[in-house]
């Protein structure tokens, strides 16, 4: 077993040092290489999660030892793993594939090839981790690999500022969740998953709010939930394929599965906390994303506003149905990405989804994989999005009601934004040069998008998953099969993806250059526009007083310590010295004057008279 | 004498003997001489090597020479060198440093080539002689013959200033480094040991009771002499003007390997010999490290040279070092020597970095560069990952001195709230860290670069660049990687000198309750 973990797991990074040392120069190569390691990596998991009979498979050895605190780097795959095993290996692969077919004009592919095997390592390090300082390890990683593949354009402003926003923003985060797990350890005694598990079982009042807050920083700054939400729409810069994998269907969702790691230590305040901050973002982000002209930014406000799903979900005490959601997501969102990837190469790299219209027709496989999409992500009955998301919303209006009203909202805009995308994007006609010129893409960019389209529509069926795959869903779905008001919750849930159409279809049918919203509703549409100015507060946070803060405390160094202090000791040396200096004149009277006090002052010592 | 002592002398007398051959003027043509100078250099870093491989954890010193008829065995000194496992990652740390070092000096073009040399491979035959040295003596000897070299060296080939910087940094660290000597004098006089090293010492303290007030005055003198000599807040000032007028080969020996000689006094010597007053003054000493960490990170974020940035970056990191020593732990004090070994290979890496930088755009003004990586893919590549090592990125040696420091932090409820704010260093590095690559590699290339580059291309590394910079950039991921690779020998010796300190901060450990055999265990499947 672990030979065939360990060697799933350094493959990629084998397979990205390879990259760095020789194939620097050789793009196709570089390519293949990458891809063929993907798919090794789909085969070996998928080795792993179905060949074996244990639930919980667990290994470890010793990683670093100091002063009687000993890390071992461990793997551990049970239910939860081996899902997310399963959706990186996948979404993984096919995005590889994907982007075989995007790059293919790109200069710099071994870069970026290399970056997305970084990034597979290290996602595959999130996902089989068995103690939070690994979890935290391979955290950064991705936030690097993430980092390095915004700045794939790094030629560009926009990617050379996202990429760093990305990094630091994660780094608030992980500073949180750096003291989170500083704190778990002194006061478990233990880092590993498994034994944390089980004290948390024999005295679970060990665990304090401010612990589970603290950790739970992580899953903020990497689920770019509120506040540190702002990095993801602006990591849009990066390529599109790498938005799919890292900004939507993976990277983003580690949060929420660290969050399942450690279900355990909640409290119920944090708990709480989280759901609530979960709903919130899955009606602001929804709000945001009515007002976005960019087709990513309104795929990556979606992102934020399902992961808020996903911790609402989570917050209500269901993980395993954060779980399942995360996995619909991970197919949809993909799709949808990927689809958006298409469209933006066939309309060489215009994202302004006003410049489209009437794509339909000349991209069809595009159009109708995208629509699958929408459909899902809608919660359009018997598509994925329909049985994972209404399973959350049943799951609030039993247990939450303010929570329920506020996701509730949330599903009709996000039926309304999306099918503003879909409206504007792929019906009417060509708004512009590269619109009513775009091409189908070859298959190796369809193929992707088609089997995608597949899983979007029966991912949601969870008698079809295989027992390895379901065995964490299981319990928290069977609760949810039997909750009541289960016809009520479906007439509600159709109700609202339904208004959110109609609404899209009677706004966005026919459009111009002009979004209609700011037409009709030139406040609320400005409101939105606006994301309630979180880019700006922070902007004027590091230009107004950060910055100023910091060349005030350089000035002050210059005045204080280098001035006063060094400069200062200096001078009134000097100053002795240039009185010593006074006392040698070259003349010899004065000499004499001072041996003369000299011995006076010897003899009043020597006579006791100092006495 | 077996090869292994052989080798160890040899690390300190080949470079003391090229520097007297350099000297003189020997030899005369170009290319013998940097012929020469790759021998001289790159022998401590294949001695550091081999010893670093030799090392055997299982008893204290390794590969020991001692010589005693110097004439000075009244005062009980003696020529003693050997290696310890605190000793033995920093000397092989310092040796490969001193190749990266001496390799830019080969190829920098500095005029009198011969007298540069000269002067850098004394000075490099004093930093390996201070880690090898268990005489104190002898290592605060070998510390002061590395501290004179740079001061020429600065002043004769500094940048702006240089002459004005030289003056100052010369009587800060002679100030600091009196200071420090003045406690190890004291502290020998007030237990009359028979030897002047620690493990005489330490003998000898345990038998005569040093009075608490003395200890702690004592303890005052090294902390404060040796903060001097590593750039504690606020005795910083010096530094970050010394490294940015000094040449890069300084630069990078200085900051790399010479800053380190007061944290390993504090570590190996002052804290083991005189526990309770370390505790004492662990408050102020973590307050003053607090200051390196947020106040000089802050002045870092306002930089707009790259090489001041990487400066006072460098004294920034510093301040974890501190607070990893003011932890009184085993932990907190290992840790820290694993950060200095890091921190001296990452350091010195961005200071030779930043030199190649220059060496194509002709200015350290981050906002006269920009795009470079069009140009340079290569040197970007190098220079994302030594920023990266330097802002604590797992996969780096960095990272797993910062993660024990922070954890030894954690381990007493009087330290939580210093363990936050110097968490926050993390973010505020990262800040400066990011902005200078971007600002240097990202973006749109500047009008003043574009000028440049219109009379001469730009070009990426030569072999020659490339050559020490992996050499560095290897050891870092090497031991980020693999941290076994230092961290037992480290954690052996450190364990026995810190057990007095951990027994008495055992009592303050929050009690854990492992439930061994009640809770199922997860499977292991081989």
């Amino acid at each position: 077993m672990i030979s065939l973990a360990l060697s799933m797991l350094f493959l990629p990074l084998l397979s990205a040092v390879v990259t760095l040392f020789f194939l620097r120069k050789s793009g196709n190569i570089a390519s293949l290489l990458s891809v063929c390691t993907a798919g090794g990596i789909l085969v070996l998991a998928l080795a792993l999660i179905f060949n074996f009979d244990e639930d919980v498979m667990a290994w470890d050895t010793t990683w670093f030892t100091m002063g009687g605190w000993e890390l071992r780097f461990g793997v551990l795959i049970d239910g939860p793993a081996r899902l997310l095993l399963f959706v990186v290996a996948f979404v993984g692969f096919l995005i590889h594939i994907f982007s075989l077919g995007y790059m293919e004009n790109d200069p710099a592919r071994p870069r970026y090839f290399g970056g997305l095997s970084i990034f597979m390592f290290s996602m595959l390090g999130i996902t089989l981790a068995d103690n939070l300082i690994m979890i935290f390890v391979f955290w950064e990683l991705v936030g690097f690999s993430s980092y390095l593949l915004i700045a794939h354009y790094f030629h560009t402003e926009e990617a050379s500022k996202a990429s760093r926003k990305a990094f630091i923003v994660n780094r608030v985060g992980d500073f949180g969740f750096l003291i989170g797990i500083i704190l778990t350890y002194w006061t478990y005694g233990t880092v590993n998953l498994s034994e944390l598990a089980d004290l948390a079982d024999f005295s679970p009042n060990l665990a304090t709010t401010v612990l589970c807050l603290a950790l739970a920083c992580g899953f903020i700054g990497k689920s770019a939930q509120f506040p540190l939400h702002v990095w993801l729409p602006d990591a849009m810069a990066g390529p599109t394929p790498v938005s799919a994998l890292i900004h939507a269907a993976t990277m983003v969702a580690a949060g929420v599965y660290l969050l399942l790691r450690i279900d355990f230590l909640f409290t119920e305040e944090a708990l709480g906390l989280i759901g609530l901050l979960g709903a919130v973002m899955g009606l602001y982000a929804g709000f945001c994303a009515l007002a976005q002209r960019d087709i990513k930014k309104i795929l990556a406000y979606s992102t934020l506003s399902q992961l808020g799903y996903m911790a609402a979900a989570f917050g209500l005490g269901a993980p395993g149905v954060a779980l399942f959601h995360l996995t619909t997501h991970a197919f949809f969102k993909a799709l949808m990405f990927l689809g958006s990837g298409s469209v933006i190469h066939a309309c060489h790299h215009e994202q302004d989804i006003f410049k489209y219209g009437g794509l339909r027709k000349r991209m069809p496989i595009t159009a109708f994989t995208f629509l699958i999409g929408v459909l899902a992500i809608s919660g359009v009955n018997f598509l994925s999005g329909y049985f994972s998301k209404d399973a959350i919303l049943l799951w609030a209006y039993n247990f939450n009601m303010p929570i329920f009203v506020i996701l509730y909202a949330g599903a009709v805009l996000t039926s309304l934004y999306m099918f503003r995308l879909y409206f504007i994007t792929f019906e009417g006609q060509a708004r512009s040069d590269h619109s009513s010129k775009a091409v189908e893409n070859s298959f190796l960019m369809t193929g992707p998008l088609l089997i995608l389209a597949l899983l979007s529509i029966v991912g949601g069926y969870f008698s079809l998953y295989p027992t390895r795959l379901g065995s964490y869903l299981g319990p928290d779905l069977a609760v949810v099969s039997n909750l009541p008001h289960h016809m009520w919750m479906v007439v509600l849930g159709t109700s609202a993806w339904i208004i959110g159409l109609l609404f899209a279809s009677v706004f966005y049918r026919k459009v111009d250059q002009d979004d209609p919203l700011s037409m009709r509703f030139p406040a609320f549409y400005e409101i939105c526009k606006s994301k309630l100015f979180f880019d700006e507060i922070y902007r004027f946070y590091v230009d107004k007083i950060q910055d100023p803060f910091a060349r005030f405390l350089e000035v002050m160094e210059l005045l204080f310590i280098s001035g006063l202090l060094v400069r200062g000791t200096a001078g009134v040396t000097a100053l002795f010295s240039l009185l010593a200096k006074t006392c040698y004149v070259g003349r010899i009277h004065a000499y004499a004057f001072w041996f003369m006090l000299g011995t006076l002052g010897f003899l009043f010592y020597a006579t006791g008279l100092f006495d | 004498m077996n090869l292994e002592t052989t080798l160890l002398l040899g690390s300190i007398i080949v470079p003391a003997l090229g520097s007297l051959l350099f000297f003189y003027g020997f030899p005369k043509d170009g290319e013998a001489l940097k012929k020469l100078g790759y021998i001289i250099f790159g022998f401590p870093c294949f001695a550091g090597i081999v010893l670093f491989l030799k090392f055997d954890s299982a008893d204290g010193y390794c590969f020991e020479f001692l010589y005693d008829r110097m004439g000075l065995q009244e005062l009980g000194i003696t020529f003693h060198l050997a290696l310890n496992g605190v000793s033995s990652p920093l000397f092989a740390m310092a040796g490969i440093v001193g190749f990266g070092a001496g390799i830019a000096a080969i190829h920098s073009g500095a005029d009198r080539l011969p007298l540069y040399l000269a002067l850098l491979s004394l000075m490099l035959s004093g930093l390996m002689g201070l880690f090898a040295s268990v005489d104190i003596f002898f290592y605060y000897l070998f510390h002061e013959f590395a501290l004179i070299p740079t001061f020429i060296m600065i002043g004769l080939w500094g940048g702006r200033d240089r002459r004005s910087i030289s003056l100052e940094i010369t009587i800060y660290l002679t100030l600091g480094a009196l200071i420090s000597l003045g406690g190890l004098v004291a502290l020998n006089v007030m237990v009359d040991a028979p030897k002047f090293d620690f493990p005489h010492l330490s003998a000898a303290i345990s038998q005569t009771s040093l009075l608490d007030s003395s200890a702690y005055k004592i303890f005052g003198l090294l902390l404060f002499g040796f903060g001097i000599l590593v750039a504690l807040f606020p005795f910083h000032t010096w530094a970050a003007r010394g490294y940015d007028a000094a040449p890069t080969s300084v630069s990078m020996l200085h900051a790399g390997v010479l800053k380190k000689f007061g944290l390993y006094g504090l570590i190996q010597i002052a804290v083991p010999l005189l526990p309770q007053a370390a505790e004492s003054w662990s408050p102020w000493l973590m307050w003053l490290a607090l200051g390196n960490i947020l106040l000089v990170g802050m002045v870092a974020v306002a930089q707009t040279s790259f090489k001041s940035m990487i400066s006072y970056g460098s004294v920034m990191h510093m301040g974890y070092c501190f607070l990893g020593i003011g932890a009184c732990s085993a932990l907190g004090a290992g840790s820290a020597i694993m950060l200095m070994c890091a921190h001296g290979l990452s350091v010195a890496l961005m200071f030779l970095l930043a030199s190649f930088v220059h060496k194509r755009t002709n200015t350290f003004e981050m906002s006269e560069m920009g795009g470079l990586a069009v140009q340079t893919p290569l040197l970007a590549c190098f220079c994302i990952a030594a920023t990266l090592a330097t802002i604590g990125l797992p996969g780096f040696g960095n990272f797993w001195g910062e993660f024990g420091i922070f954890l030894s932090l954690g381990e007493s409820q009087d330290h939580l709230w210093f363990l936050v704010i110097a968490a926050l260093g993390i973010i505020l590095s990262a800040v400066f860290g990011l902005r200078a690559v971007a600002r240097v590699f990202f973006g749109r290339q500047s009008d003043e670069l574009n000028e440049q580059t219109k009379k001469k291309p730009i070009t990426d590394l030569t072999k020659v660049e490339i050559l020490p910079a992996s050499l560095i950039l290897g050891s870092l991921l090497l031991i980020g990687l693999w941290p076994l690779s230092i961290s037992p020998r480290i954690d052996r010796e450190i364990h026995g000198k810190y057990s007095q300190l951990d027994t008495q901060n055992s009592l303050a450990k929050p009690a854990c309750c492992p439930v061994d055999g009640e809770a199922p265990s997860p499977s292991t499947v081989e």
